[in-house]
């Protein structure tokens, strides 16, 4: 599925690591990704999954290891050039008053216009084109505030795609949004990675992970303990050793599932 | 409702942006006649337009207008617009919609500068713009220094509470120095209430600068102000610094409030409310629309209520504030009704 690798990839971070008010966040973390690929960043609550795609992508001072966009020093980028390497979508932003879907959008824009300078006919038709292809034209002309939970998810990674960027980095886009809306967020995110775009996903729901994703990267106690095919690394042992969890996934059909023993077995209740 | 104010439900957004600029003109435009017009000597509407379009007028109706009501006038545009401005930029920045140039401490500090020149150097009066100034700005780079420093350097939160504290600093200042020279008070009064002079152009040749660097500052922020009102994250991602937006956004602010407060003393209320107003009536926070509608409504209403304080009891001049509220308070109640 994945595109062929180029000499450099198009991210690739080693030996990151993170404080944040004195405490160690990240320890120790690897990161790489590639046209093509959808990458699945996976690992318990607290484990620095947020703050590994945050370091690389700029928004998080890192204390030591090494980012580089397509071979370039990540602190040696300047704010414009590296708003064209790779678009981060938040969890869920903030929603101003009156601001319908088309203009939010447009801000999506403005890394690629100069200061004062008008949007061009090739603006325009990048945020007609990133509308489209995630989906919210329908409602391009409604206020932010009037959305449902998986539109606005929708808007945001349309102001990401607005962005042109070769990598799009999503931070847990599924994770408040119920069960319809986040399949329509998976299959958007598969579909851009088909078309060559890297994507990077924070994500929970480890089911969701073994099918979208073409590697999985699991960060357990700010470091990355393992990468690769999320079918085969995810296993029960590593559910167990990792998450503290008797659990196991199954694919069949292309139906996942995670199959979880929520209370200890022999009936045993703690009393 | 959000951080970033409220919208009123009702026409579409496209037709409500349109319909507000056309107010705020019309209502600036109204005001600026009005101004030039009325007084202790009442000017024909055509003979003010003939006056501005230099045309031959007979009589001292030119002089009136030219050398006493045009600079007042103008003054009263550039401080009504500085503050609506300064208002919109730090509401936006701050993610606070009760954010004013007082949170920067700007106010506190320019009264503090005025007193001091009032009661320390009262043969030195033409001091008392720089006075204000000086340390409207001084207690504004307080704020950032101790703001934008260490862990969280920036955040709204660090802002805030280091503005209200410089604030409250200044304000002891000020009050202090009127306790111990309750002779001089009368005469800060004026200032402290805010109100303009006609004393030609001669103050604003010496703080336009000061209005010019703020208001390019401020347009050069609309569109990163706009990024950060999709949150911090989204700023960042765009390849702007979320807390050099907001730097940015309190400099200009400062710059704005000072020039302001040299001009026309302590004018409170406009900074806070014309933003919302605007918001309101135009049905939208996007920062291309609520920064110039601002300047044009902060405009609009310094002007209109400078006419007023100055005719309503002429020859004695009263302090603009009192009449910015009566006039700006209805109207801001009325929409606040409507909102959502």
């Amino acid at each position: 599925m994945s595109a062929v690798a180029t000499a450099t990839p198009l991210l690739a971070a080693s030996d990151l690591e993170v404080e944040i008010a004195g405490t160690p966040i990240l320890r120790g973390a690897d990161l790489q990704i590639d046209g093509g690929e959808l990458v699945a960043v996976v690992g318990p609550n607290g484990a620095g999954k947020s703050t590994l795609v945050r370091a690389v992508s700029g928004l998080q001072p890192y204390s030591a290891g090494d980012v580089r966009w397509a071979g370039r020093v990540l602190a040696g980028l300047r704010g414009r050039e590296l708003a064209r390497m790779r678009a981060f979508v938040p969890q869920r932003m903030p929603v101003p008053a009156g601001v319908v879907v088309r203009e939010a959008v447009t801000i999506g824009r403005s890394s690629h216009l100069r200061p004062l300078r008008r949007l061009q006919g090739e603006d325009r038709g990048a945020i007609e084109a990133a509308m489209a292809r995630a989906g919210v034209l329908r409602f391009a002309e409604r206020q932010l505030s009037t959305l449902s939970g998986g539109e606005l998810q929708r808007v945001q990674i349309a102001i990401g795609l607005a962005q042109e960027t070769p990598v799009l980095i999503a931070d847990e886009p599924t994770s408040q949004l119920d069960l319809g809306a986040a399949v329509g967020i998976a299959t958007l995110l598969r579909g851009l990675a088909d078309e060559g775009l890297a994507v990077l996903l924070v994500v929970h729901d480890l089911a969701l992970a073994v099918a979208v994703a073409d590697r999985a990267v699991v960060v357990s106690e700010g470091r990355t303990v393992v990468s690769g095919d999320p079918g085969e690394i995810l296993t029960s042992d590593l559910l167990g050793s990792v998450w503290r969890a008797d659990a196991e996934l199954s694919a069949v059909d292309g139906r996942t599932a995670l199959h979880v023993a929520w209370l200890p077995k022999e009936g045993v209740r703690a009393p | 409702m959000s951080a970033h104010g409220l919208a009123i439900r009702g026409a579409g957004v496209s037709m409500r942006r349109p319909l507000a600029y056309g107010a705020l003109m019309a209502a600036l435009l109204a005001a600026i006649v009005a101004s030039l017009a009325l007084g202790a000597v009442k000017v024909p509407v055509q003979t003010v337009i003939d006056v501005l379009l230099g045309k031959e007028v007979a009589g001292p109706d030119r002089q009136i207008i030219e050398t006493l009501r045009l600079p007042r006038m103008v003054e009263a545009l550039c401080v009504g617009a500085a503050l609506g401005v300064a208002g919109a930029i730090l509401q936006g920045a701050l993610a606070n919609p009760l954010a004013s140039p007082d949170v920067i401490g700007v106010t506190g500090g320019a009264g503090f500068g005025a007193i001091l020149i009032i009661i320390l150097f009262p043969g030195s009066i033409a001091l008392l713009p720089l006075g204000a100034l000086f340390f409207g700005l001084l207690a504004a780079a307080i704020v950032f220094a101790i703001a934008w420093s260490g862990q969280n350097r920036g955040s709204t939160g660090k802002v805030i509470l280091a503005g209200i504290a410089v604030l409250s600093l200044f304000t002891a200042g000020t009050t202090g120095l009127l306790a111990a020279y309750p002779e001089k008070a009368p005469s800060a009064i004026f200032f402290i209430a805010g109100g303009l002079t006609s004393s030609g152009w001669e103050e604003m040749g010496s703080i336009w600068p000061y209005f010019a660097a703020g208001f390019v500052a401020a347009l050069f922020l609309i569109r990163p102000l706009d990024r950060l009102a999709l949150g911090d994250d989204v700023a960042s991602s765009l390849g702007s610094k979320p807390h050099m937006i907001r730097l940015g956004a309190a400099v200009a602010a400062a710059l704005l409030a000072a020039a302001s407060a040299a001009i026309a003393g302590l004018i409170g209320f406009l900074g806070l409310v014309i933003p919302h107003l605007v918001r309101m009536a135009g049905g939208s926070s996007s920062h291309t629309f609520v920064v110039p509608a601002s300047a044009i409504g902060g405009a609009a209403l310094l002007v209109a209520a400078d006419t007023l304080a100055r005719t309503i009891r002429a020859p004695i001049e009263m302090p603009v504030g009192p009449f910015m509220a009566i006039l700006g308070v209805p109207l801001f109640l009325w929409l606040l009704r409507r909102v959502v």
